[in-house]
């Protein structure tokens, strides 16, 4: 850490030492100490590898139009395998924003479960990381929702992955201090948000506030006979009950949508693919509950492993999706102008392909460590009062770890979160 | 400690003064019910939530199929307190659940309630419990069996074993 990084943080503890605490509505001790750049981040998260060379180097030609400058055409080649789409953008998300082009990935294996955790929680992780069990270190969601006050209701913290096995666990740590109860509400849309889930919830027992105060009546006797501790009732996030009840009618009344046809063919396009559904639905959760911090994750560009042509393809669906999403934050009152966008790939791909061949011709890519999969980029788009616009920087600035601090820094609480645990810092030169 | 009752069947009948109501039996298969709600010390996983909250409710297993259903849904959302209580509710509305009906409850209170808990919590209400539950449906007319079913099956106890 830069030693003036280090005195400035010093004197922060200091001085936070000295202040005499208050208690928030919420019960919390402090508010984040820090102002504002926007009130709100979405951070888009792509799950399994985008190499700079088909990203913001166009080696392929442009495949991200709506998100990056220039109309390259696409390799003639691979050109037949591409989905038509119209052209959202007049203007790319890259002119309302920073684009770091070198961006690093810049410490351990280039897996995906070490590249979403190494973003997630600001921290490299060089071992073996469990599957299926909490990060070691706490979450971007729990950073805000332990260190932001009053807007500390789980309803203003999202995390939207487009698959189950080891990404849910993500949501919060075993961080002392931290866990469960600063976790965020997380959602897997593609299998929740479903036809089949609808007709297993569909009709449920229905109850007046009158029988439901009666329920809770009962309830809170029998749960106080109950004597267990709360480390046994920790069992991931809770939201409180009127959050509780708002999530159910939203959740329910999406899954009967979602039956009734009505999210067949949203954008018109003929078809979605997984990603596209889950930034779709993304979308739904930002108009109902307009969080203060969402993060997505984007999975199709992972079938690079076997289809190279297909990861291209799918370059251009997450671009086209998000773009949707861009274009539902500026419609959306509450989010218009106040909305900080971050889009990120976990980490890149091998310079060197694999032996799998598609159709096309093209050998397929894997993500084993090297330069190349290191190399990745950073957009971070929102409000010209608040980001720079239309800057670029080619040169290698900012690596992963730099997310989470970038988020906490946009938000008002990078000060608040305890010295020496993270291992970035702010890309403050992003903001004005 | 656990305490085995080598009860094969335990049937008590709730009947008002003048039946022709149908009989409501409640059955409850032989089995280890704890002595006392402490001894409950291991959180359900989502599968066993899912599965003893069917057969509570039905008498009979659930299906692999609807098992997976309930619990890639279950799986599928951070809040898990949400979804069970969405598939608690979901279950007690269907038709072929084993609920009594109210005039079976309010004929006999005090056996409601004893065989409530055993059913969803495998075992007797403390003679507190037994007391405030039975005060709280007398004292409240429009308290209904399912809401009492839900209160026991949304409550903490239901999430261990």
């Amino acid at each position: 850490m830069k030693r003036k990084t280090f005195l400035r943080n010093a004197a922060l503890t200091a001085a936070g030492s000295m202040v005499v605490p208050y208690l928030l509505p919420s019960g919390r001790l402090f508010a984040a100490t820090g102002s504002r750049k926007a009130n709100h981040v979405v951070f888009c998260l792509f799950a399994g590898g985008v190499r700079n060379l088909e990203s913001v180097e166009k080696a392929e030609g442009n495949l991200m139009t709506n998100t990056l400058l220039g109309n390259e055409s696409i390799s003639s080649d691979i050109a037949p395998g591409m989905t038509p789409l119209p052209q959202l953008a007049t203007t790319p998300l890259q002119s309302m924003g920073t684009l770091f082009k070198d961006f690093r990935y810049a410490s351990g294996p280039t897996g995906h479960y070490n590249g979403h955790t190494t973003a997630i929680t600001g921290k490299y992780s060089d071992e073996a990381i469990k599957l299926k069990e909490p990060p070691k270190y706490p979450t971007i969601f729990e950073y805000y929702r332990k260190h932001t006050s009053p807007s500390s209701s789980a309803l203003n913290a999202w995390w939207v992955s487009d698959a189950l096995g080891p990404y849910p666990y993500l949501n919060y740590s075993s961080y002392d201090g931290y866990g469960a109860m600063y976790g965020a509400n997380a959602i897997q849309p593609a299998n929740l948000l479903s036809s089949q889930s609808y007709s297993i919830l569909g009709n449920p027992l229905q109850l007046s506030n009158t029988e439901k105060a009666k329920c809770d009546l009962m309830k809170g006797f029998m749960n106080g006979q109950f004597k267990t501790s709360t480390e046994l009732l920790a069992n991931g996030i809770k939201n409180n009950p009127d959050d509780a009840e708002h999530l159910q009618t939203f959740l329910r009344n999406i899954m009967q949508e979602v039956s009734l046809g009505i999210h067949n063919n949203p954008w018109g396009l003929g078809g979605m693919n997984n990603d596209m559904y889950n930034i779709y639905f993304g979308t739904k959760i930002l108009q109902e509950f307009k969080p203060e911090l969402m993060v997505i994750n984007m999975q199709g560009v992972d079938v690079a492993h076997f289809k190279y042509t297909d990861y291209a393809n799918n370059m251009r669906l997450a671009d086209y999706a998000l773009y949707k999403l861009w274009q539902t934050i500026q419609t959306t009152p509450g989010l218009a102008n106040d909305t900080v966008l971050i889009v990120a790939p976990e980490h890149g791909r091998n310079l060197q392909p694999n032996s799998v061949i598609d159709t096309y011709g093209r050998y397929a890519l894997d993500h084993n460590n090297d330069e190349m999969s290191r190399k990745i980029f950073c957009l971070v788009a929102g409000p010209a009062g608040a980001v720079k616009q239309g800057q670029v920087f080619s040169n290698t600035v900012g690596q992963s770890v730099d997310i989470l601090p970038t988020i906490a820094h946009v938000l008002g609480f990078e000060n608040d979160i305890p010295f020496g645990i993270l291992d970035g810092r702010a890309l403050t030169e992003a903001f004005v | 400690m656990k305490k085995t009752i080598g009860i094969a069947l335990l049937l008590v009948s709730i009947l008002s003064a003048c039946n022709k109501e149908k009989r409501f039996i409640y059955q409850v298969q032989e089995q280890e019910l704890y002595q006392n709600a402490s001894e409950k010390r291991t959180l359900k996983t989502t599968t066993q939530f899912i599965s003893i909250a069917y057969n509570d409710l039905f008498g009979t297993n659930i299906t692999n199929q609807e098992l997976n259903q309930f619990d890639v849904s279950l799986q599928s959302f951070g809040d898990k307190s949400i979804l069970q209580d969405m598939i608690v509710k979901s279950l007690l509305e269907r038709t072929s659940s084993q609920i009594p009906t109210d005039a079976n409850m309010r004929g006999d209170i005090p056996s409601f309630v004893e065989h409530a808990y055993l059913r969803f919590y495998n075992r007797k209400p403390n003679e507190f419990e037994a007391w405030k539950v039975k005060d709280l449906i007398e004292k409240n007319t429009d308290i209904t069996p399912k809401m009492v079913y839900y209160s026991l099956m949304t409550g903490d106890e239901y999430q261990y074993y």
